[in-house]
This record gives structure tokens, sequence and C-alpha cells, in this order.
């Protein structure tokens, strides 16, 4: 009955392929045949949720278990949403359209802090109770993790369990202990109660928050004894032995990122101030160029797919990188399949890779800037000069790229005036260099697309205690910066301050901030991720009915002894070494990559990782 | 090779873009020797009989593709039926060389069941006969350039109904021109018989169940010229 309702509202939606189902390795098991049956959703659209690497790892690792299923849900976009609830459709996974408020667990990905509306829209959706608290065994256990899992607290009232830190272990650990708790008949709460005590796992129902009269934290503590006042997160030391999926769902439709994605590395020990994913995912892992072969083998035999990419955080630092291309080039040249290296470093030894590339196909090349001048590339510790710029561009204009596109944030500590000129100086520069190479070497059509966005404060960053640029100084600069940016052959694009104003709430959020989300939602925020249903009106009427005021959290500078809401969480990286960084910024000091000698960031703690370093 | 598959219903929506995708994707997993296209982006050689519409499914539905080496008919069904999805499954393969026509100019006629429930069904179902006695049926013809009055009981060669009095249920077997000049959309016969009966059917669920050519006059599947 549901499903011939759902094939009816097919009929009415604008991308049926959406919430289609049915794609070529989509894994369908008999729901009788396991013990816990787990659905995975991705706060946002198909088509960018298939392109998380992540979900894809997991929803694989899970099926790989004889005793458990898993199955998939998107977010659906506001045409089908609307319809389901006026046809009371409850929401329903795509492989066997199945109410997803039927399954015993629901892990839901938390990749950027504009998709928190969705949370609670697909919750609404699914009819499962909002808070953790209302919640039975007639719903499911509520799990998130991903990387805005480093700060949960925004999102406590609505998570029944944080899993801190990777995924693929503290899934399987965290379905261990569902199965025993349903197999015994224990309460859901003494269930939550186990959980907390895996590694990695926060169960915020089980910690209570005190506040100063000023607004910030006075205390945070468990309310049990046994549960753990600090959470450690989740580290594999091993990628080898880590599972991979070696077959991937080929979706029907075409999603941001339609092919082959093969992680090479994890981490980063480039130590750049303002980035969260360099800090949190430390330390650095390599796969074997023998497992990555494999691996990409067996992935082209099974998706059909026409083009691979190596992902990580920074692909160019992977030690065998220039061989691990060349043979996958070999290998799959017959087969006419295109290898994209993104998140290009330049400094890295790339040339030669390259220039094999560049036989399959000329993609523009992406410099990942993010400051005007050397100074300020300093204090992020962005270790790229303009030098490394200009002899990159001048290597690809002459081997017949013209296309390039330049990052830059604007907004960083300690920036002035000179440093947002630097800006217009860099992009200028590569224009110059470009009509400099000699015509019959360079190809026609010059692009330099150069994008600035909004610094946001991130936390467990050395920058974590600096107030984020108010609305009006950001827009002060934008328009500085527009008028600077009027080059010829340069496309300059920068991004609104409010979605980043917000992004910077929630970033470095307390438990009031959940209180002020579900008042958004309540408004009718949902995607906030997309400009055409951002309503920033909305969003300041659900601070005013709060009574929270978001300047505390976005533009409020933090003392070094302030406790910060996401303190109890061990990151790997220890808040003496953030604070030592963020003194060495404010002196505009460089702190090199850590594979040059050891740093200190407190990685070493953990078991297996850092060895030999 | 001509492979015949089908446009399952869960695949329904599919537009030809993402069937093309889906297609090339599973030949190039099949491990058959299948034709590139010379050139700076190589492309599989292939070419669907017919783009059906999104939201219309199809249980014979035709892709011609390009090989280079010898095979099997046995062997390209059970290598396509591994690599597509069960709403995509081949039923047909048959190899044929170069000399046979291409399957898009040889497309003459499409062959339709239309499924009919609830209101008006019965009285547009027994409208059929009076509708086809007509000398002319006109009829608004929507192409992307222009809209045009055609007659369009020229295009239909056949139209015949099975009613279900207890399920109020009638399934209709359209057969209609489909060339370039003339192709009947079964959505606009539908529209016109409807007119033409005063009534209205709850629901309509349109199905092609063949592509036709022509020999001596007579209608032949595509995949049998
Ligand atoms: S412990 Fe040392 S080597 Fe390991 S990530 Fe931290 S700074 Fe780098």
């Amino acid at each position: 009955m549901l499903k011939e309702k759902i094939d009816g509202l097919l009929d009415r939606v604008q991308k049926p392929a959406r919430y289609m189902g049915g794609e070529m390795n989509c894994v369908l098991k008999d729901p009788d045949s396991v013990a816990i049956r787990y659905v995975f959703a991705f706060p946002d659209v198909y088509e960018v949720g298939m392109s998380h690497l992540g979900s894809r790892i997991l929803y694989d690792i899970i099926n790989k278990r004889e005793d458990a299923l898993c199955e998939r849900v998107f977010m659906p976009w506001v045409d089908m949403a609307d319809l389901m609830r006026s046809e009371d459709v409850p929401l329903f996974s795509l492989e066997t359209r199945t109410p997803v408020g039927d399954f015993d667990m629901l892990g839901i990905t938390l990749q950027y802090e504009m998709s928190y509306t969705n949370i609670l829209e697909i919750l609404n959706l699914a009819r499962i109770p909002m808070h953790s608290e209302d919640r039975t065994w007639d719903h499911p256990i509520v799990i998130a993790g991903g990387p805005c899992a480093f700060n949960p607290e925004p999102l406590h009232h609505f998570i029944d369990a944080f899993s801190i830190g990777d995924g693929e272990i503290s899934t399987l650990e965290t379905i261990d202990v569902v199965k025993a708790c349903k197999a015994e008949g224990v309460s859901r709460q003494e269930c939550l109660r186990r959980l907390s005590k895996l590694r990695g796992v926060y169960v915020p129902s089980l910690y209570e928050a005190t506040y100063h009269e000023d607004g910030t934290l006075a205390s945070f503590e468990p309310t049990e004894e046994g549960v753990p006042r600090t959470v450690v997160k989740n580290m594999v030391a091993d990628l080898d032995k880590a599972e991979y999926p070696e077959s991937i769902i080929v979706p029907f439709m075409e999603i941001v990122h339609d092919r082959i994605n093969i992680e090479v590395l994890r981490g980063c020990t480039r130590g750049c101030r303002f980035c969260q994913a360099g800090m949190i995912y430390r330390p650095v892992r390599e796969r074997s160029v023998e497992h990555l072969l494999d691996l990409a083998q067996k992935l082209v035999d099974e998706t059909g797919y026409e083009e691979i990419t190596l992902s990580s955080l920074s692909t160019g630092d992977y030690t065998c990188l220039p061989q691990l291309a060349h043979e996958l080039m070999e290998k799959f040249a017959e087969k006419r399949i295109a290898l994209s290296l993104p998140s290009l470093r330049l400094d890295s030894q790339l040339k030669e890779t390259l220039e094999e590339t560049q036989k399959v196909r000329k993609t523009s090349l992406t410099y990942a800037m993010e400051a005007g001048t050397q100074r300020l590339r300093d204090v992020i510790n962005k270790g790229i000069t303009e030098e490394d710029l200009i002899s990159s561009v001048t290597d690809a204009f002459a081997g017949g790229w013209s296309s390039v596109k330049l990052y830059f944030m604007f907004g960083l500590p300690t920036e002035t005036t000179e440093d947002l000129d630097g800006i217009a100086d860099l992009a200028g520069k590569v224009v110059r260099q470009y009509f400099a190479t000699p015509k019959n070497l360079r190809a026609k059509g010059l692009r330099v697309n150069c994008s600035a966005s909004c610094f946001v404060p991130k936390p467990f960053t050395p920058f974590q205690w600096e107030p984020q640029d108010t609305i009006e100084q950001f827009t002060e600069k934008q328009k500085h910066l527009c008028q600077i940016m009027r080059i010829k052959g340069v496309e300059f694009n920068w991004h609104e301050p409010h979605v980043s104003f917000l992004e910077a709430c929630f970033a470095r959020g307390d438990r009031k901030m959940a209180d002020v989300l579900e008042a958004a939602w309540r408004l009718g925020c949902r995607f906030d991720g997309w400009s055409d249903q951002f309503s920033f009106e909305k969003w300041m009427q659900a601070f005013e009915q709060c009574g929270v005021d978001p300047a505390f959290y976005a533009n409020r500078r933090r003392e070094k002894d302030e406790l910060l809401p996401w303190a109890f969480i061990d990151a790997g990286v220890t808040q003496a070494y953030l604070w030592r960084e963020r003194e060495r910024a404010m002196q505009a000091q460089v702190t090199p990559d850590c594979r040059k000698g050891c740093q200190g960031c407190g990685l070493k703690r953990f078991e297996g990782a850092c060895e030999g370093r | 090779m001509i492979l015949q598959f089908q446009k399952g219903d869960i695949v329904r929506h599919l537009g030809l873009l993402d069937l093309q995708r889906t297609m090339q994707r599973a030949l190039r997993r099949s491990g058959l020797p299948i034709a590139y296209s010379k050139g700076f982006s190589p492309h599989i050689v292939m070419s669907f009989a017919s783009a059906l519409s999104s939201g219309i499914p199809g249980d014979a539905e035709l892709l011609d593709v390009g090989l280079t080496d010898e095979t099997t008919e046995e062997a390209c069904l059970t290598a396509m039926n591994r690599v597509l999805p069960p709403s995509l499954a081949v039923s047909r393969v048959r190899l044929v060389d170069d000399r046979y026509p291409k399957l898009g100019a040889a497309l003459q006629q499409a062959q339709y069941r239309i499924t009919l429930r609830g209101g008006g069904t019965k009285a547009v179902a027994g409208a059929i006969d009076g509708f086809l006695a007509q000398q002319e049926i006109m009829a608004l013809r929507k192409t992307k350039k222009s809209e045009t009055m055609v007659n369009i009981r020229l295009m239909i060669h056949e139209l015949t109904a099975a009613y279900d009095e207890t399920q109020d249920c009638a399934v209709l077997t359209a057969r209609v021109s489909f060339v370039e000049a003339a192709t009947l959309k079964p959505e606009l016969l539908m529209e016109s018989l409807c007119a033409f009966a005063g009534a209205q059917p709850e629901r309509c669920e349109i199905r092609r169940t063949a592509l036709l050519g022509l020999v001596d006059g007579k209608p032949v599947p595509l995949i049998d010229l």
C-alpha cells in the first residue's frame, strides 16, 4: 500500500530518480534474516549524499555483516517533502521503501552545519520524536557522526549518541551493543548507557552543562557514575586493514561526484591553522600502492565508471603518488579511464604525473592560496608562496592549460586591507604570466576564477578562540574586494557572509544553540545550504524567540581559560598544542609539516599513530 | 548487436540521458568487445531505436551497440544481465552486421498498452468503434517548434479494447505511426479519444510494448527485420 502510494508521488516530483532506488550494486537483504536494520541518512539531496565517500564506506561495512542490513535515505527536496506531508507518506528508505522509523538504528552524517535543519526535517518526516528523551524502543536509536560531531552540543537534544572520529570500527561496535540490548530486552536507557562506554561515543543525555551568568560554560559533567568524563576519538591506525568498498552503487542520475573515489590517505600534517579537517583527522595514514591498485581494478570492473579520483585532504602528499598515478594510467589506458587528482598541492612534485594526466583530459588547475600576502599566509601556516604559484602556472600555461582557479578566504585573524589588496595582486600576476607565455604554446581563452569565502573559526583549530568578523565587516571587505578585483581575465566570486555567520554560531555553539535550531526549523528553515531556500530573517527571528545572541558565538573572543563546549572531547590534538599554535600565529611564525619533525600535537598518545616519526 | 531490454516500472522515470549513462556504464562493465568512437574523448558507439519519454515504461526497447570482435548472442545476453539491474533486464540479443538497417531509420510504428481504470473507463472503451469510424480526427500536435492541427486518424493503425466489468478496467492496444513527420503520441491519442467519448478515466497507464518496422506493408518487430 505504502509502496504504491510512493510510486504515485514519483509522478509528481521534479527529479523522481532521487527516490527511485534499485540502482546497480545496491544491496537488498531480507529484513527477517538480520538482527539489526540500519538506515543511513545523509541530510541533503540524493545527488549530494551519494557523492560522499564516508557514507559509502559505512554502507558497505554494515552490509558485509550477516546479522545486519543497511539501507539509505536522503533528504527529500522541498517538493517531495511537502507532498509526503500532504499525502501522509512517512520518510522511507530507498532500497525497500520501508519507513525510516521502523529501523533499529538511524545513522546520520554531519558534514556541514547548514544541514542541521534538514536533520530535524528528516526526524519529523520519519515521525520519530524530535527529542531523544521522548523516544522508546519503537523508534530507532539515532546516531550521528562526521566532522561536525567534534562539537556535538548544538544537536545534543536530537541525537541519542554521537560517534566521534573514524567510523569504521565504531559503527560496528554500536551495532553490537544495540543488538545485544535488544536480545537481552534491557531498557533503551540502559542501551544508551552501554553505548556511552564505547570509545568515541558520546551520549549527550548522560551529561549536564551549567552556565555562568555571562553565558559561558561553567561546568560540564557526566550525570552518572561510570560514564566517561572525556570522550576519546576513534582512530583507525592501519588503513590497509580497514574495510573499503570493492563495489559501489552506480546511480542512474548524475550525481555531484560521478566517478570512482579512492581514498589514498587520511589526515594531513601540514598544520594549516584554519583547517579543522587537518587537525581532527590526524595522524596521516596511507594506503599501500598494491592495495590501491587492487581496489581500483575491482571498482572499475564493478561500476563501469570512466573516471577515477584519488581523494584525501592532500593527495599531493601521498608518498608514492607518481608511482601510483603512473601505474593506474598504464593499467586503465585501454579502458579509457581518466584519472583526476583533486586538492592538488602546487608544491608537490607532480609535474611528470600531470603531463600524463593531460593526455586524457585538461581540467582546470586549482590553487588554494587562502590569503593574499605572505605575512597572512604565515599567520595561517599555509605553506605556499607567490613563487610557488607563479612557477606552477608558468609551467601550466606553457603546457596548454588556460583555466586556473584561485581560492581565498577573507576575515582571517590579523587581516588588514593590505592582505585584501594582495588577493588582487596575485590574480593580476597570474593574468600577466599568461600573456607572457609565447602565443604558440598557450591555449586560448584564459580563465582565472578567483573566489573568496568568509573565514569561519572552527573548534579544534588554533583559531577556535578567535572572533569571526561581523557581517558588517565582511560586507565592507567584500565591497573593497569587488572594486579591486575588476581585472581583465579574472572572474571574481565571493560567498555571502550571512551563511558563514550562522556556520560560526553552530561550529562553536553550545546546548543553547539546539533551541535556536529547533525554533528555526519550526519557522520553516530547511536546506539552509541552498541559497534559494535560505532565509536569514527566519534565523534572526529564531535567535530572538530563544533570547540568544548570535554574536556571543560568532564574534566573541574566548579567553584561554574559558571552558569550551567541546573540551570534553579528546580529538587527538591537545588544547595545549592548539594554544601554542595560536601564539605562533599571532607572531606570524610558521610551523613546519610534522613529517619533517614531530611538533608534539598530542597524537603520539594514540596507539599506532605516528610510528617512526 | 541489438539489445532488446525492458524499461521496468520502477525506472520508468529515467530520461534519455540517465538511460544512456546507465547503459554505457553497464556496457563497460560487461567485458564485451565494445566499439569506441575515435577522437579526443572516445565514447561507446551506440544508439537507441527511440527515446522513451520519462514516466513511460517499455517492454521491448532497443539499443544498437557496435562490437569489435566475434561473440555469441548467449554470451552477450548473460554478460548484460550480469551488469544491469533487473529493472533494465535484457530479454533478447541479436548479432547483426553493418548492413542491418539503422534502427532509428527503420522505425515505422510503435505499439502501446494503455490501461484505464475507474471513472469514465467504460465509456471511453465503448467509444472506440465510433471514434475509428470517423473519416478525420483533427488534433493539435505539438512539437518543439510548432503547433499544428493534423488528422491523426491516418496515424492510427490499430486500436482495440478489452473491458473488464468487475475491475472497471480496460486494456487498450494501440498501434500508431512513429516516423519523423507523423508520430502520434499515445497521450494525444488518449486525449482525442476521451474528448470524443466525453468521459475521463480515473487512471491511465501507458506502456510501450513494441517498436515496429514495415516489411511488405506489414508490421514486424525492428529486431526481426
Ligand atoms: S604527534 Fe607529531 S608526528 Fe604525529 S601528527 Fe602530531 S605533530 Fe605530527
